[in-house]
């Protein structure tokens, strides 16, 4: 069938917009992907989170972020408000446990005012004092609402219990003493210790020329320091892992949240396409999925059948040396035991009898879901982001393509079994959880005895 | 005779995933949810599992969605699998099964989804069915959106036959392609789609219900007790929310646009947050409503527009002792929104939109839609830049007209919660035709 497309699939995947990376003298790296749109998304991705917090500041990062854009030295809250509001931007940040990032989403004309705001939120926020105190209320009441986002909760609760003892149990937020006693001083040397030129990309993505962004960036951040005071660059302590659960039982609350996870793969580990693989066999589901019994996921069609649960969806967060690989469902207090059972049953299988036809269909949904997901120019450039921070440059969709192309069966019940097969797993749950399964008792599901 | 067919725009970059859809036109029907939930896999060539194995082979994904005034679905695949994904499509919206088992299980997700709604804390898709069931009283757009529950039991399998007999016909249909060849489209659509012989029989003359939105105004009121909504352990304060609407115009009409520009520069959203600078924090709900008013919890504006009528609104909430202070409130901003727009303001709203269209059309699903229902109900597509331009020729004088039009229109409210303090409807209509939006002086001997 030759000619179905102006382009075929392969074709568009060698013929993708290159990202194109550049480094500034102090480290700082700039990377864009020219897509043709009238609009762009231009921000900045910083290795900095909760990660590189102690017990003592944890939720700077989170309260930073609230500061951000109330002012900056040379333009105050209002000024920089209506700036944005009047270029028709967006702007926005995010905070997560290895990753902190600030970009805007604005017409691309607007690029050179873009990037120079951005300079300024990021090098000079004027953290004033009186405004500290009254973003201590703000982020207490955010604190608030989001006890009230179980799936939030629970999945907190799991990275708590998982790498308890270790920087990556703390939560993002960080917890509400945190924001009642944090000082501006605080603040202050968060952002001396971590926001440096080599851990920070600038990257852009929709209608941008490289060479101008480029230039952008040497006039404006050519600045950001790339020394640590007292030579003290900040090492990460190893993150471990313990097989451990936390239940948070509240029989007032209507659902129970539930998680269950193993260690997983680092971000850069190659173990990681198998396991994406693995997890698309999983799949998700909801309890609006009009598929029914129809519904290609083994568990899914568990879930319509035997009413299991309301929701579930397999995850894998990685982190930069470590990860959690894992199954998250929310269930009525009467099918906990159930669900857990299958989903168990689920992983069980992964690593002993999955077949030629899960895989081809795990690779189709993994290949379909990771080009359908880079839509527009917010979730390309968040990539572009992410990946030169976790990677060193960005992954094109090509690569992606052969990697996934090359998983086998053998790879996925080899892997899956190096990760899951009798090891000790980290569960969270919140809600009516008396039905949950003793801790040993999931434990033991982790292996058969038939093999 | 076959539908009409669209122009499918080749994207720069990246052409993958492919998508194809049917759109069939209503607006008349209250079945519509079941029909949703149904014909997304079940057809009559295909059995379940093929389908799925089809469509895995090409990593693809479907669906099917409804709104007030059209349903689409929709099927994203890798290009080579074009011909498969047409013939899918074919099957699944010509020729359904419709099994009895399939019906049952569906009337299960569409209670569920029911149910859902009236449990969540967030009011707004339950006000939004009551503002157009007061707007356009028992007719076509005023019709509940979602099965109402009485009605879903009555659904069967010939309920769904006459609905689809009247309203899924060629002409009211449109094929619709985002990232592939036209010619390559066409060809498809000939090959599956012409003269295929629905299921349930091209007989008689349909009973196509062809009346035009009649915008009545009038008021819906839901009197529920909102003082235990939350679904987790921080609890929400008690909260009344009222939503008043007036007329404004279709969207084919040219007063659309000035229409679009107001409801950006009213904006709102919730007193907590904006959700950050470029969210509309200097709009008018914001700088003359919430940072006023901080008992106000939230004050948003909406503009829902169809093919023949359209409704401008604006929704509030606060606690149920302030309910008549936050009406008033309302009724005096519409008033205002008659005055002069500031030139600043004027121009931020304009900017703001056209960059919210601009955003949103970076999207290759949204491009889709908007590909779709522009030729489903013009014939024809209206390019962004055009959209552009005719947003920057916007005038302050121009605001002012559709707002003294709309003005003039009845009003509709909908009310939800705790409403021993709120207004009657008379007083209302009495504020929005008053000079400086008060409501009427009430005496009470009791207070």
């Amino acid at each position: 069938m030759i000619g179905m497309a102006s382009v075929s699939y392969a074709q568009s995947l060698l013929g993708a917009p290159e990202t194109r990376l550049t480094t500034l003298d102090n480290g700082l790296r700039v990377a864009s992907e020219e897509t043709g749109h009238a609009t762009c998304t231009v921000g900045l991705w910083i290795s900095a989170g909760s990660r590189y917090e102690s017990e003592k500041n944890n939720g700077a990062g989170f309260f930073l972020e609230h500061m951000a854009f109330k002012g900056t030295k040379k333009h105050p809250q209002t000024a920089l408000e209506q700036q944005v509001e009047s270029m028709g931007a967006h702007l926005s940040a995010y905070t997560s446990r290895e990753h902190t990032a600030y970009y805007m989403k604005t017409l691309t004309k607007d690029l050179p005012k873009a990037v120079e705001l951005l300079s300024e939120v990021v090098q000079s926020c004027s953290l004033n004092e009186a405004e500290i105190e009254q973003q201590r209320s703000v982020v207490l009441r955010e604190l608030e609402e989001v006890e009230s986002n179980l799936q939030e909760v629970c999945l907190d609760l799991l990275h708590a219990t998982a790498f308890q003892g270790t920087a990556l149990g703390h939560s993002v937020l960080g917890p509400s003493s945190s924001a009642r006693n944090l000082t501006r001083q605080d603040l202050v040397d968060y952002v001396n210790s971590h926001y440096k030129a080599p851990r920070m990309v600038l990257a852009a993505a929709g209608g941008v020329s490289h060479d101008e962004l480029v230039g952008l960036a040497k006039s404006h951040f050519s600045g950001v320091s790339f020394e640590y005071e007292g030579d003290a660059v900040p090492v990460l302590s190893p993150c471990r892992f313990t097989g451990s659960e936390i239940r948070m039982r509240d029989d007032a609350l209507p659902l129970a949240h539930i998680a269950i996870a193993v260690e997983g793969a680092s971000a850069a580990s190659p173990d990681i396409v198998p396991l994406m693989v693995a997890n698309a066999i999983i799949g998700s589901y909801d309890l609006t999925y009009g598929g029914g019994k129809h519904l290609s996921s083994r568990l899914a069609r568990l879930a319509v059948e035997d009413n299991l649960c309301h929701s579930f969806q397999a995850f894998h967060s990685s982190y930069s040396d470590t990860g959690l690989l894992g199954i998250y469902f929310v269930a009525d207090k009467n099918n906990i035991d159930d669900m857990m059972h299958w989903s168990q049953n689920a992983w069980m299988n992964l690593c002993t009898t999955v077949t030629e036809s899960d895989v081809a269909r795990g690779r189709n949904a993994l290949k379909a879901s990771l080009v359908g997901q880079l839509n527009g120019t917010t979730p390309i450039c968040d990539d572009i982001g992410r990946h030169i921070l976790n990677y060193g440059r960005r992954i094109p969709l090509a690569e992606w393509d052969a990697r996934i192309d090359a998983v086998t069966p053998k790879m996925v019940r080899d892997i899956c079994s190096k990760y899951i097969y009798d090891k000790c797993p980290a569960v969270a749950a919140v809600g009516p959880v008396e039905q949950l399964p003793d801790y040993n008792r999931m434990r033991s599901a982790m292996y058969w005895l038939r093999f | 005779g076959y539908p009409n067919i669209s122009l499918s725009t080749p994207l720069p970059g990246i052409p993958k995933p492919l998508f194809a859809s049917v759109d069939g036109q209503e607006k008349y029907e209250t079945k519509i949810t079941t029909l949703e939930n149904e014909l997304d896999k079940k057809n009559l060539h295909f059995l379940k599992d093929e389908i799925l194995l089809t469509l895995e082979k090409h990593g693809g994904i479907c669906d099917c969605q409804t709104s007030r005034d059209t349903t689409m679905y929709a099927v994203s695949a890798e290009v080579k699998g074009l011909d498969t994904v047409v013939s899918l499509l074919s099957d699944a919206v010509l020729q359904p099964r419709l099994l009895d088992e399939e019906l049952e299980m569906t009337r299960m997700a569409v209670r569920f989804e029911l149910e859902d709604l009236n449990m969540r804390p967030d009011p707004e898709p339950l006000l939004t069915e009551m503002i157009h069931a007061a707007a356009y009283r028992g007719n076509t757009v005023g019709l509940p959106r979602f099965c109402p529950a009485e009605n879903v039991d009555k659904i069967d399998k010939n309920v769904l036959h006459s609905y689809l007999r009247n309203y899924y016909r060629p002409e009211r249909m449109v094929l619709a392609g985002v990232g592939i060849e036209h010619e390559q489209l066409v060809e498809s659509a000939r090959k599956y789609l012409l003269d295929v012989k629905p299921v349930w029989g091209t007989s008689s003359a349909p009973n196509v219900d062809l009346s035009v939105a009649q915008y009545t105004g009038g008021i819906v009121k839901m009197e529920k007790d909102m003082s235990d909504v939350s679904l987790g352990p921080t609890p929400i304060p008690e909260l009344t929310h009222i939503m008043i609407g007036l007329e404004s115009c279709s969207y084919l009409e040219d007063d659309f646009i000035p229409f679009a520009v107001l409801n950006m520069m009213m904006g709102g959203g919730g007193s907590f947050s904006a959700g950050g600078p470029g969210k509309g924090m200097f709009t008018r709900l914001y700088l003359n409503v919430l940072n006023r008013h901080h008992w106000m919890y939230n004050a948003t504006s909406y503009h829902h527009s169809y093919e023949d009528s359209g409704l401008l609104c604006i929704h509030a909430s606060a606690d149920p002792r302030q309910v008549r202070e936050m009406v008033e409130i309302i009724t005096r901003e519409f008033i205002q929104m008659g005055g002069s727009a500031g030139e600043m303001e004027l121009e931020r709203a304009k900017t703001q939109l056209k960059s919210m269209l601009m955003m949103n059309l970076e999207s290759r699903p949204v491009i889709f839609e908007d590909v779709g229902r522009q030729v489903l109900s013009t014939g024809k597509r209206k390019l962004p830049h055009e959209l552009c331009h005719l947003i920057s020729s916007v005038t302050a004088g121009d605001i002012k007209r559709v707002t003294t039009k709309m003005l003039r229109s009845k009003p509709a409210v909908a009310a939800l919660g705790d409403l021993m303090e709120l207004p009657s409807y008379e007083h209302i209509q009495a504020a929005l035709s008053s000079k400086d939006g008060r409501l009427p002086r009430t005496y009470r001997l009791f207070r």
